[in-house]
């Protein structure tokens, strides 16, 4: 599938608008936005299709010590599309979710400790200190934009996706070029992560989809009766 | 299982209580200083890109009556479209509870059918002084609010904050904007408490916006609910998964 990698469709913005944003960006208030502190890179693929998969750059705020909550870009770049979110949140408060909504979730030992989820720029070391804790964690994600199979908007109903739960899942090729891209080298992020434990009590056996795949469908719903409008009066 | 219309039986994680924080223990301070230094030498350029901050109101698809505040983050990738970062409120501690994305009618002309029913247009939330800039003076907002007028946007809430959840639960719901016209309305109560917070007021917006320009024409396929009496829920259902390895 050919990878979304075009501009967005529609006009440049034009100098009044850019001249607005310049104002704005230095006169309003932007405190949930200044909360996010953290650069993530990792893999994402769709709950019911492990082939389709993306590179899935999170920038990521703590809630508290508990919860995290991460815009999901496509690129770590200005131009780069906002396609989802991830709610990460640890063993003991994911522990009381009810059972129907465990298997929404995904667990994050394997992908941290097989170095393939790293924060771009930060060294080993003090990665390590805040992913010893993020192997321990799980995450809800929900993506609203299939740039992986070319789309230039986002179309159609959102998608759960799942992270890599073991080796062999992840395509050679999109390993490599982020290797590249990024400069670094899972495997031997692996050797120095070997120390790191996932969940005390080991993975719930209702995270990743309880084993199996989902898909969200959508379904329309009957509302109150009221007065149809004709769309010619506004 | 898990559909954003059917309401979560109550444990820990929805108390059915508006307003509670999320579960959890506060932040310690090794996380803070953790989080200081990764954004000293991370490069955020997405995050930089978020350049305007609105505060507007929109109301659940599958129940307009149910409706919420918002504070919409704004980061612009041309003249014709925005992405928007929702969350519940303006302060620091905000939850994010979803994304809206906002296209010019142009684009919107050119999406399916199928797909344009998913949207909802804003000239109305505009015009009628909901869709406010805290913060920004008139002036600076207006060239920005006249396109946003004519744009349709397309909102997923992931957090169902107002019903008490306090951690996400659930598919992600789709959202309406508030409209001239029956259910569609925004209650004033809400509307009073919010513009007594940031000290505006929407009476005085919407006259100062009366000689903005409307759109001749509001596409029929979007404010679903208009027409049709409908609106959408999201269900999470079981599938076969594609595997290229084992799973899990």
């Amino acid at each position: 599938m050919a990878a979304a990698t075009g501009p967005i469709p529609g006009d440049p913005t034009p100098f009044s608008i850019s001249l607005a944003e310049t104002a704005s960006s230095a006169i309003q208030s932007f405190a949930p936005i200044s909360r996010i502190h953290q650069h993530l890179c990792a893999f994402h693929f769709y709950a019911d299709d492990m082939s389709r998969q993306i590179e899935a750059h999170h920038f990521c705020a703590h809630l508290n010590e508990d919860v995290r909550q991460c815009l999901v870009f496509d690129s770590p770049d200005p131009g780069a599309r906002l396609i989802g979110v991830e709610y990460i949140v640890s063993e003991p408060i994911y522990l009381t979710l009810p059972d129907e909504e465990k298997p929404l979730w995904h667990s994050h030992e394997f992908e941290v400790k097989s170095g393939i989820l790293f924060l771009p720029g930060v060294s080993g070391a003090v990665q390590r200190q805040d992913l010893e804790k993020v192997a321990k964690t799980y995450g809800k994600t929900f993506h609203f934009w299939q740039v992986d199979r070319g789309d230039e908007l986002p179309l159609g109903i959102p998608n759960l996706m799942m992270a890599l739960t073991r080796d062999g899942q992840l395509h050679e090729n999109l390993s490599q070029d982020v290797e590249k891209k990024f400069g670094v080298s899972f495997a031997e992020e692996r050797g120095r992560r070997a120390y790191m434990s996932g969940p005390e009590h080991g993975v719930h056996p209702l995270a990743n989809g309880a084993g199996k795949g989902l898909k969200l469908e959508l379904r329309e719903v009957a509302l109150p009766p009221t007065v149809p409008v004709p769309s010619v009066f506004v | 299982m898990a559909s954003s219309d059917k309401k979560p039986v109550l444990a820990p994680a929805s108390t059915g209580i508006q307003g509670q924080e999320p579960p959890g223990k506060p932040e310690t301070i090794a996380t803070t200083v953790i989080d200081a230094g990764a954004k000293l030498v991370q490069s955020m350029k997405p995050i930089q890109k978020i350049k305007q901050h609105a505060c507007t109101f929109a109301l659940y698809g599958h129940d307009l009556h149910r409706q919420i505040e918002t504070s919409h983050y704004i980061s612009r990738l041309n003249n014709d479209f925005l992405q928007c970062a929702v969350y519940d409120s303006d302060e620091s501690s905000a939850r994010l509870i979803g994304v809206e994305y906002v296209v010019s009618a142009e684009l919107f002309e050119r999406l399916p059918a199928e797909e344009q029913k998913l949207w909802h247009s804003h000239a109305y939330e505009v015009k009628a002084g909901l869709w406010a800039s805290p913060r920004l003076p008139d002036l600076i907002e207006k060239p920005e609010l006249e396109n946003l007028a004519r744009t349709y946007g397309k909102f997923w809430c992931t957090w169902q904050v107002d019903r008490g959840d306090r951690l996400p639960l659930g598919a992600p719901a789709l959202m309406m904007s508030p409209q001239g016209v029956n259910a569609g309305k925004v209650r004033p109560e809400m509307v009073k408490r919010r513009d007594d917070r940031l000290g505006i007021s929407s009476e005085y917006l919407k006259e100062a916006r009366l000689e903005m320009a409307e759109p001749e024409w509001i596409h029929p396929n979007a404010d679903y609910w208009k027409q049709h009496g409908e609106g959408f829920a999201v269900d999470v259902v079981s599938a076969e998964m594609k595997t290229v390895a084992a799973f899990p």
